[in-house]
């Protein structure tokens, strides 16, 4: 279908248009970029400032005073008026798993059971998912596909999103297991009486001593001697032990959020990252006394009890932020795919609600990149990290002035074009637009 | 014991002879000899109520054959010779109770294997024999003809009081008669029945119907219109069809008829529904009626109050506290207030033992409700002159005149006082004993024991439970326990057992006493009123001991218990009953906004450094420096935006009972204005978006959807009044794939249509009929009305009634609409038949046929950057609502989620991003764009004088993410402003404490609890079908 499509497309004036845009090649000729506003990332601001990369990484990030290089050579880019930013990273997302929500065929994002800390995501991550320009057109440049389910869900792997195959895509494979810890509020339908109560909590525990069983049995599992016979279940557990893979714990409610901390240390899980947390305004003091970092679910998100205050979600982050605890913003739930595009703006409905700008842009750059642990490459905009950025005609966190006028990925200049662009044109082109 | 001697041999008669004792001859043949008795008995000297408020002291009651013979003051009641006379002295008689809400000797219904969606659609009743079409509506089901004396369950009525009941399966839509029943069990059915048909029921559940249709409370409610008008055809044109139900429906017109409801805004719709039909309903509810007591009220119904009071709720943990709705807090702490102020606000009611998990409950909960104020005048009119009259039985039961039914109650005090026993009931001459006088031996006595120092013993407690105090001369008073039968008692107390309490009046100590319990045994003497006997001390010494009463002490204790109990302390009402309500609506007083920044959506554009004056609701004037009148108030707007109030054209927030009736393919008789749901917190978050106004749209399950509600969000006033009052009639429409039902999964392939071609014949073939229906109308409307009495007509069809409103353009589409094949369909069709279709909404392909919806008029209402989530939106783009501006078609933005309505000002400014439009056009997007499609724009949508003052005032420009509302006035109301929001909050904070405190010492004190479980947070969405809302992932 797509071939047909391609064909019929290339003999309209569009063909160049594609739908999904073609990678672009790895940067052979540095870069330089000067007279915009640096967002560093780090709550650094440099006004008129001038950054210059090469073979991907920046050679240099600063004050236009500060740069001594020889510009000869440089492929030029005046951007006085503009403001450049790192790369957005949307983390816990199920970007490149689904295309169509509703089309069964090409959603990949939850595997079977309950127990599958064995899956991963990057395999299924599809690098020509019609989606992918249309977010990386807003700055979101990175992303963590994350895989979806009941309890151990599988693994995530962080990427880029301008590639040929996922192995290409891959800025960190594997990055950690996601447990969606089992809900301790419940819900009772107009039919049904307490004793629905107690049969739920019976069930959650026992889904607890499983998990407890599992997790006992997998640290063990690492000091068994060689010729094991393999699990493939326990092997992919290890790195949660020795805190080369991140527990990343879905959890929602306040006393679900200390009870999962407290079960992954108890465990002896290295690295652990709350997930979602919507009522982390719970237990602010728990995390911040744990070192627990946060990513806080959709800030767009309706209070979760009808009393909340109308701005809860919206004024979480400020909240972590006032606490001292280190969180990331994350875009997930209905529509999450498509609608990562709009990272950006809930960084920016958390300045309206009590953040700092820049505090908000660290919320969506270097703070996401710490927990996932791809700070020394990504992030900020740091001589030496990669040349990973986006250049807005305005402030990036606001949708009235957001303007993506360029992008890079490890220094490759990518196409802002999409299917909607395409299209856009298309029709205009037919209403004399 | 207080027993009278004239009752020890009625009693032991009635225990050896058994059942039929006193019936009279019937048509039943009889085993065994007969055994007629006159069945004449005295009541003497009894405290009498002959009904509700009259009392009658030293009163005689004669009965005979179960009926009342004579009631009244002694002096005036002569006793018939051969009478069997009880004196009842000191007791009290009460009318028989009377429940106009059970199920007694009814069997249950049993749901039918359900045909759930797994099993596909059912579309037909599965009910055999020529009755009606829908299986919830069976008004030809008769209590009558299945009633069978239960003894269980009359006992169980019978130890509360009552003495006849409705008996009724509350089962459907319309569920049939009930028969009026007396509790009596010693008789056959066709004996304690006092009516056969006394009353109908009715309901918005369909119980246990498996048939699809409805699936909403709107389509409930419009499935009793359409079968009231049915009745109505049917008996006018009865060759027709034979229809058992409807002939049914026909004759109990006139009876009283019972409408079970789940809440308070439910009551309210079903007395419109009566109202339509000619009926007024009497209403049984959810026991929340006080909280909308003066639109209840109004409606004119009786209602019938059930005494379930809920238990309090575990509230010790913090967080799982925050979990219990606010509502459900305060209801626990007024819920029994509920009958006290319905009865002080004048408003008429029975009582009933329904809903009661435990019967027993039911006098401890009147008594309850009495301490919030139910006098026992009230209470008593409640059960027994109320339901009475509500059945037409006035001359039957519910009071005790002669030919009356001898229904009545024998109690030890006053009936509602906290130590009256209900001895016998009565039921048609019949006595049921319930229970014996207990002896009272309640009082003050002094003790004496051997040779211990005299004591103090206090027998506290109730009656029939006696508890032992025992007050040595000093010390600690010491709980014992004492039992007493037929005047022998024991008593066992150990000295240890102290209780903290005064110290006694005087003297030695106790402590000669050897350690360990203390036993006496001994007999109750009348005379003297005595205690006293032989025990044993613990260490085996044997003792005399004796207790005598002291009469004065136990006077004065007696009268310190008696005293009057406050009442207990609720909290204040709130409007609506929910967190964020107030006390009452923010007032309109003249309020001038200066020097703000105007976007006046108007051809003025924005106006800088600028006031508007709002006055009596509406903008009254706009300009410089504005004097403000007399008692209004200034708001400071220097470096503020002031906007129009945001109108959201496609919304599912504030609706109640399903979204959806997507049963059938046609559903245009049903209507969202019927279930508007006015305590939907998402009214008062769309307020503190700036979101003043929103079209509550049906769903998007079939071709022809309901009606719309256009509401304003008018947080706290009832539904009726939510509603814009003169705005015009709109209706859903939809195509693509909720229509054909592509992501039902794979039962549901069976409902019409399931392609996109199918749907075009849906339209075809509904606006064909509509048009034949207006002609034979036309035809019929113009005969005279004796003509019109003998000409059959066509069947009023509301279904049809919508359609034709749509071609006579009285009322406009708002078409659920994706792709462009299906939007030029329905466009051609429009042609065709003659109809315009006035928006299409979601359009996300719009932009393809923008000039063909130029060309119809079509107005567009689109989401900003939605796309990916179905197949139908793969071509979606954020450019669509630009795109379709520039080729001149009027555009809105719109919501369809209540998270993105309280951010339309920043969905709208993604059309700068995307496509370009001017920051002035983005917000005309969401302001008088969507007015103007929905016809509103005379009154709203902009910014001019004379327009109703529905204005946001913004902390930042509008369209930026970093603005939020600071102000939001609708009809010149500040329904929402960031300082009152902070006040609300404050106040939830301070009642939920107050609560959470009551419920802590409720708990301590020994009350029921119940766990917290969480209210369901969902929402309605396009596609919900059903009427329980999806949880938001």
């Amino acid at each position: 279908m797509r071939v047909i499509l391609t064909l019929a497309l290339a003999s309209t004036a569009f063909a160049a248009l594609a739908q999904v845009p073609m990678p672009t090649p790895a940067q052979t000729k540095p870069v330089l970029i000067t007279g915009a506003t640096l967002h560093v990332g780090n709550g650094t601001v440099v006004p008129n400032a001038t950054v210059a990369f090469d073979k991907g990484r920046l050679t240099y990030a600063g004050p236009a005073a500060g740069f001594t290089q020889d510009r000869a050579g440089f492929d030029a880019i005046e951007a006085t008026g503009q403001h450049l930013y790192p790369g957005l990273i949307v983390p816990n997302t199920t970007l490149g798993l689904t295309e169509v929500e509703s089309i069964r065929a090409t959603v990949d994002d939850e595997e079977v059971g309950t127990l599958n800390p064995n899956v991963r995501a990057i395999v299924a991550y599809n690098t020509d998912s019609d989606i992918l320009p249309t977010v990386r057109t807003n700055g979101v440049l990175l992303a963590q596909t994350t895989p979806r389910g009941a309890l151990l869900a599988g693994q995530s792997s962080v990427v880029q999103l301008d590639a040929w195959n996922w192995q290409d895509a891959v800025v960190r494979a594997d990055d950690g297991q996601h447990l969606t810890w089992p809900q301790m509020v419940f819900r009772l339908n107009p039919s049904e009486d307490a004793t629905a109560l107690d049969r739920r909590q019976k069930a959650r525990e026992t889904q607890l001593r499983n998990l407890e069983q599992l997790f006992g049995e997998a640290s063990a599992y690492r000091q068994q001697p060689a010729g094991r016979p393999e699990n493939l279940r326990l092997a992919s557990l290890a790195g949660i032990f020795d805190g080369s893979k991140t527990l990343y714990l879905h959890a929602d409610y306040g006393k679900e959020i200390i009870e999962s901390v407290r079960f992954a240390r108890r465990m002896g899980v290295k690295k652990v990252s709350v997930v979602g947390a919507r009522d982390a305004w719970m237990a602010l003091d728990f995390l911040k006394q744990n070192d627990v970092s946060v990513v806080v679910s959709r800030v767009h998100a309706l209070p979760r009890r009808d009393a909340d205050d109308y701005d809860q979600p919206y004024k979480l982050p400020a909240q972590l932020q006032a606490a001292g605890i280190r969180f990331c913003l994350d875009y997930q739930g209905d529509q999450e795919t498509s609608g990562s595009r709009n990272l950006a703006f809930v960084a920016g409905t958390a300045v309206a609600f009590g953040l700092t700008k820049e505090q908000a842009l660290t919320a969506v750059t270097l703070s996401t990149a710490q927990i996932m642990g791809i700070d020394k490459d990504y992030g900020t905009l740091e001589t030496g990290k990669s040349a990973t950025l986006v250049l807005s005609k305005g402030d990036l966190l606001d949708m009235r002035t957001n303007a993506v006028s360029r992008a890079f990925i490890d220094g490759r200049g990518i196409s802002l074009e999409s299917k909607q662009t395409y299209l856009e044109k298309k029709f205009r082109s037919k209403y004399g637009q | 014991m207080k027993i009278s001697t004239q009752q020890l041999p009625l009693a032991a008669l009635l225990a050896l002879l058994g059942h039929g004792v006193a019936a009279q001859p019937g048509t039943y043949p009889r085993n065994g000899v007969a055994d007629q008795r006159p069945g004449v008995f005295a009541f003497t000297h009894a405290t009498l109520f002959t009904d509700y408020k009259t009392q009658i002291n030293d009163a005689t009651l004669v009965i005979r054959d179960g009926k009342v013979v004579a009631a009244g003051p002694a002096g005036a009641v002569k006793i018939p010779a051969g009478a069997v006379v009880q004196d009842v002295r000191g007791k009290f008689i009460y009318p028989g109770f009377v429940d106009v809400y059970t199920s007694y000797g009814v069997p249950e219904t049993k749901a039918p294997e359900r045909q759930g969606r797994r099993q596909g659609p059912q579309f037909d009743s599965q009910k055999t024999g020529a009755y009606n079409w829908n299986q919830a509506v069976h008004p030809e089901v008769n209590a009558a003809e299945m009633f069978k004396v239960n003894n269980d369950q009359a006992t169980a009525y019978r130890a509360l009081g009552f003495g006849a009941v409705l008996t009724q399966q509350a089962d459907g839509i319309m569920r049939g008669t009930g028969a009026l029943v007396s509790l009596n069990t010693n008789r056959r059915e066709n004996e304690v029945m006092l009516l056969e048909k006394a009353a109908t029921g009715l309901s918005f559940d369909k119980g246990t119907s498996t048939q699809d249709y409805p699936s909403s409370l709107m389509g409930s409610i419009a499935l009793l219109r359409q079968t009231y008008l049915d009745a109505q055809w049917n008996q006018r044109a009865p060759r027709r069809e034979q229809n058992l139900s409807l002939q049914a429906l026909t004759q109990q017109k006139a009876l009283p008829a019972i409408f079970q409801v789940s809440d308070k805004l439910s009551a309210l719709r079903a007395d419109k529904v009566g109202d339509e039909a000619g009926q007024q309903y009497i209403i049984k509810g959810r026991g929340d009626e006080y909280q909308r007591l003066n639109d209840l009220k109004a409606t004119g119904a009786t209602f019938v109050l059930a005494l379930n009071f809920p238990d309090a709720y575990n509230v010790e943990d913090v967080y799982d506290a925050l979990r219990i709705p606010l509502e459900d807090l305060k209801h626990w702490e007024m819920a029994p207030a509920n009958p006290a102020r319905l009865s002080q606000a004048g408003v008429p009611f029975a009582l009933t033992a329904a809903d009661l998990k435990d019967k027993k409950k039911f006098l401890p909960n009147l008594r309850k409700a009495a301490t919030y104020g139910l006098t026992e005048t009230a209470a008593l009119r409640a059960l027994t002159e109320t339901p009475a009259r509500l059945l037409r039985a006035q001359d039957r039961i519910g009071a005790l005149r002669p030919g009356m039914e001898a229904n009545f109650v024998v109690c030890s005090a006053r009936f509602l006082a906290d130590d009256n026993v209900l001895l016998d009931n009565w039921v048609q001459g019949e006595r049921y004993q319930l229970s014996t006088v207990p002896a009272d031996y309640r009082g003050v006595y002094t003790l004496k024991i051997g040779d211990q120092p005299e004591g103090r013993f206090l027998i506290q407690g109730k009656p029939e439970a006696p508890e032992l105090k025992i007050v040595p001369t000093a010390g600690d008073t010491i709980k014992g326990s004492l039992t007493v039968s037929s005047d022998l008692a024991t008593v066992v107390f150990n000295p240890k057992d102290k209780q903290k309490g005064k110290a006694p009046k005087a003297a030695p100590d106790n402590s000669t006493l050897p350690a360990g319990s203390v036993r006496l045994s001994g007999y109750y003497t009348q005379e003297g009123r005595v205690f006293q006997g032989d025990g044993l001390l613990a260490d085996g010494t044997p003792v005399k001991w004796r207790a005598a009463r002291l009469e004065e002490a136990t006077r004065i204790a007696k009268r310190d218990s008696a005293k009057a109990k406050p009442v207990p302390v609720v909290g204040s009402l709130i409007f609506p009953f929910a967190a964020y309500g107030r006390s009452a609506m923010p007032g309109q007083e003249p309020t001038l906004i200066k020097n703000a920044t105007v976007w006046t959506s108007e051809a003025a554009g924005n106006l800088e450094n600028t006031d508007v004056l709002l006055i009596n609701g509406k903008i009254s004037k706009i300009g410089k420096n504005l004097a403000l009148p007399k008692g209004g108030r200034t708001i400071d707007g220097t470096g503020k935006h002031l906007s129009p109030g945001i109108i959201d054209e496609h919304s599912h927030i504030a609706v109640a009972g399903g979204v959806n009736e997507g049963t059938q393919a046609v559903t245009s008789e049903v209507r969202v204005s019927d279930v508007v749901d006015n305590e939907d917190v998402g009214i008062y978050r769309d307020l503190a978006g700036g979101v003043v106004a929103a079209q509550l749209l049906h769903g998007s399950a079939n071709p022809i959807g309901g009606q719309s509600a256009l509401i304003k969000m008018r947080w706290g006033a009832t539904p009726e009044d939510m509603k814009i009052a003169g705005a015009p009639g709109f209706i859903k429409f939809a195509l693509g794939e909720n229509v054909k039902q592509s992501n039902w999964g794979e039962q549901n392939v069976l409902r019409f249509p399931q392609t996109r071609m199918g749907t075009e014949q849906v339209f075809v073939d509904a606006f064909s009929r509509a048009k034949e229906y207006e002609k034979e109308m036309a035809a019929y409307n113009k005969l005279g009305k004796g003509k019109q009495k003998t000409t059959e007509g066509p069947r009023r069809d509301l279904e049809l009634d919508a359609l034709v409103e749509i071609l006579n353009r009285q009322r406009f589409i708002t078409c659920h609409s994706y792709v462009q094949s299906e939007i030029n369909m329905l466009l051609s069709v429009a042609d065709r038949m003659g109809f315009k279709v006035n928006t299409f909404t979601h359009i996300l392909e719009g932009y393809k046929v923008a000039d063909k919806m130029k060309a119809h008029g079509a107005n567009a209402s689109t989401f900003s950057d939605w796309w990916a989530y179905k197949n139908e939106v793969r071509d979606a783009i954020p450019y669509n609502a630009a795109i379709m501006t520039r080729a001149g078609v009027n555009v809105a933005i719109n919501s369809d989620d209540a998270e993105m309505s309280r951010r339309l000002n920043q969905e709208a400014a993604k059309t700068v991003k995307y496509g370009g439009l001017t920051e002035a056009e983005a917000l005309r997007l969401v302001t008088i764009n969507p007015a103007k499609m929905l016809h509103l724009d005379a009154n709203m949508g902009s910014i001019k004088e004379g327009k109703d003052a529905d204005v946001v005032l913004w902390t930042d420009n509008p369209l930026s993410i970093y603005a939020k509302p600071e102000y939001t006035f609708v009809d010149g109301r500040e329904m929402f402003s960031l300082t009152a929001d902070a006040a609300l909050r404050a106040d939830i904070q301070k009642e939920r404490q107050r609560i959470v405190q009551a419920m802590l010492l409720a708990k301590k004190g020994g009350a029921a609890t119940q766990a917290a479980s969480d209210k369901p947070q969902g929402l309605w969405h396009c596609d919900t079908m059903g009427q329980e809302k999806e949880l938001a992932k």
